[in-house]
């Protein structure tokens, strides 16, 4: 692994430092192996040893990558705004939303009102023939299926999706293709053996502690926390990161004729 | 939420720049935020900004909800040519805009020319029908004119889209009230009881209109609503503490030959009667001598 990441990153490390990097990578694999080689018998324990990485790695790598993600959200926030088409409220959902508000109310005050009152109130929302909330047996549509065949609401969703979907995509393969096949971090903390697979992607050694870790893994962190940073820089509501709008879509079993039952 | 703290900054602020200190801005905006109806000053203040080029262009996009707030305030004292100035200034900036036309409508209103603001209106309304402030324009046209059935119909047809607006809710129920529709007027109270059950003034005026229409449950009721004002206010609001009395004695005055309730209704009725003198004399002890034939001549007449 250790050429491989090299060559990739030989045009973009100073010369002067190139061959004091090489030394440095190797330096310590000697010493794992040696290590290995001595710790005959019993399981090798966990190698406590200190990779030093190069301050070329924090320059070219963790900067750029935190910075380049900074500003892709910037410019899909932009680009977001001005696909944004204006849906004008519907005077039925408007209403909707005014009768659950209304319903709800009754329903959480119903302390404070005579019961007479309650009674005709409770009457007037769920009567058979024209009571506000009341849905016949088998008429109540899917939220899902009604947001589909409004064509309006669809486009919208699609177009979210797209514009979360396609950045994380192309900053992802670029990580993968230029940031692959060394240690770029180490976590200050200890952790277990099976993040090894997800955090040391690249890296094909089995004995590096699992707290050094890949690119990959300081994409993924930045991809989850740079929402504080949106909210500072575009204002506190724009600064939905990915992982609520991954919840909204996950979320599409949402049934809103269930939330007041 | 508008606290105290925030009037008494406003207060405070008003002082200070009628005496010729700073702050001004400050004030428009608090002015503003409280929608409370200062509107000579705000005029006064207003317009010595947006005349001074230097603190005009200060203010940056701000400026033009200053050109908003001036001209309500101009029209509300009258002086329809500043308002013109502003509106005029505001549609150059903003051609065709919907709160535009808002304004432009209201100086319509303010002038009198209701027909033509009517039909400002109602074009307006056709090209965004869930405007609430245009809604309640109208309804409020319809009560300046003094045509409160209007207004009522006006405002139940806003309510029945718009049915969690509390504010709509307590106007219709001080139009009923004056129009002496009591039973409407007790049902827009319990709606308001409903969506803020702790503000005690929803609870007066309800024990108030139950106690207007009489008869022995509406009566009980009304006892027990101004019980829960007392409550709510910790004692403090001695219209409810006479709310209480009285509705004892009509009460009593209605079921003369009944004994059972009494014992427990004189409990409640000793406590308020308590209660006021305790208060009168804190207060205002030179009325006491009032509350107390008052009280004798509620409990001589059970």
């Amino acid at each position: 692994f250790l050429s491989r990441g090299v060559e990739f990153l030989s045009p973009f490390l100073p010369s002067k430092g190139t061959k004091r990097w090489q030394r440095l990578q190797i330096r310590p694999l000697l010493f794992f192996l040696s290590q290995k080689g001595l710790c005959f018998g019993g399981a090798a324990a966990s190698m406590a040893e200190d990779l030093v990485l190069d301050t070329a790695i924090r320059d070219w790598v963790l900067v750029p990558l935190s910075v380049v993600m900074v500003l892709i959200g910037v410019l899909r926030y932009f680009v977001s705004k001005l696909m944004r088409s204006h849906q004008a409220p519907d005077l039925k959902v408007v209403k909707e939303g005014q009768v659950i508000l209304r319903a709800r109310n009754l329903r959480a005050a119903s302390g404070f009102i005579p019961a007479k009152s309650f009674r005709s109130r409770k009457t007037y929302f769920t009567n058979e023939e024209n009571g506000l909330l009341h849905v016949p047996k088998g008429q109540s549509q899917n939220a899902q299926a009604q947001m589909f065949s409004d064509p309006n609401l669809a486009m919208d969703m699609m177009k979210k999706n797209l514009s979360m979907i396609i950045p994380q995509t192309l900053t992802f393969a670029w990580v993968n293709f230029f940031f692959s096949g060394f240690v770029a971090a180490k976590i200050p903390f200890p952790l277990t053996q099976r993040f090894r697979g997800m955090l040391q992607n690249g890296i094909d050694l089995s004995t590096v502690d699992v707290s050094y870790v890949s690119s990959r893994s300081w994409y993924f962190l930045n991809l989850f926390g740079l929402r504080g940073l949106f909210s500072l820089i575009l204002g506190e509501e724009n600064a939905m990161d990915d992982t609520q709008r991954m919840m909204q879509m996950s979320g599409f079993g949402f049934d809103p004729s269930r939330v007041i039952a | 939420m508008v606290g105290a703290s925030e009037a008494a900054r406003m207060e405070r602020l008003e002082s200070q720049v009628e005496n010729g200190g700073g702050g001004a801005w400050e004030y428009l905006c608090l002015v503003r935020k409280l929608k409370a109806r200062r509107s000579n000053k705000v005029l006064k203040h207003g317009l010595s900004i947006l005349n001074d080029h230097r603190a005009r262009s200060k203010l940056g996009a701000e400026e033009w909800t200053l050109y908003e707030q001036v001209a309500f305030a101009a029209m509300d004292c009258q002086q329809h040519d500043v308002a013109k100035d502003c509106i005029a200034v505001l549609s150059k900036q903003f051609p065709g805009s919907i709160r535009i036309g808002r304004v432009e409508g209201m100086l319509l209103e303010s002038k009198g020319a209701w027909a033509e603001a009517e039909k400002v209106y109602a074009r307006l309304l056709d090209d965004s029908p869930l405007d609430q402030i245009i809604h309640k324009r109208k309804v409020a046209m319809a009560k300046a004119q003094g045509d409160l059935s209007a207004a009522v119909k006006f405002l139940n047809k806003y309510l029945e889209i718009f049915m969690a607006d509390h504010d709509a809710w307590r106007e219709l129920a001080e139009i009923y009230v004056s129009l002496q529709m009591y039973k409407q007027a007790a049902f827009c109270y319990e709606e308001l009881i409903l969506s803020q059950p702790t503000v005690p003034p929803y609870h007066l005026a309800y024990a108030e209109v139950l106690y207007t229409i009489g008869g022995l449950e509406n009566l009980q009721t009304a006892k027990k609503y101004y019980a829960s004002t007392v409550a709510l206010t910790g004692g403090k609001n001695t219209r409810a503490l006479y709310g209480v009395c009285s509705c004892s004695v009509a009460i009593r005055q209605l079921t003369k030959g009944r004994n059972k309730e009494e014992k427990e209704m004189s409990d409640l009725q000793t406590l308020a009667a308590e209660a006021l003198q305790r208060d009168y004399k804190q207060r205002a002890p030179n009325k006491l001598p009032l509350l107390m034939s008052m009280l004798k001549n509620m409990k001589l007449n059970s």
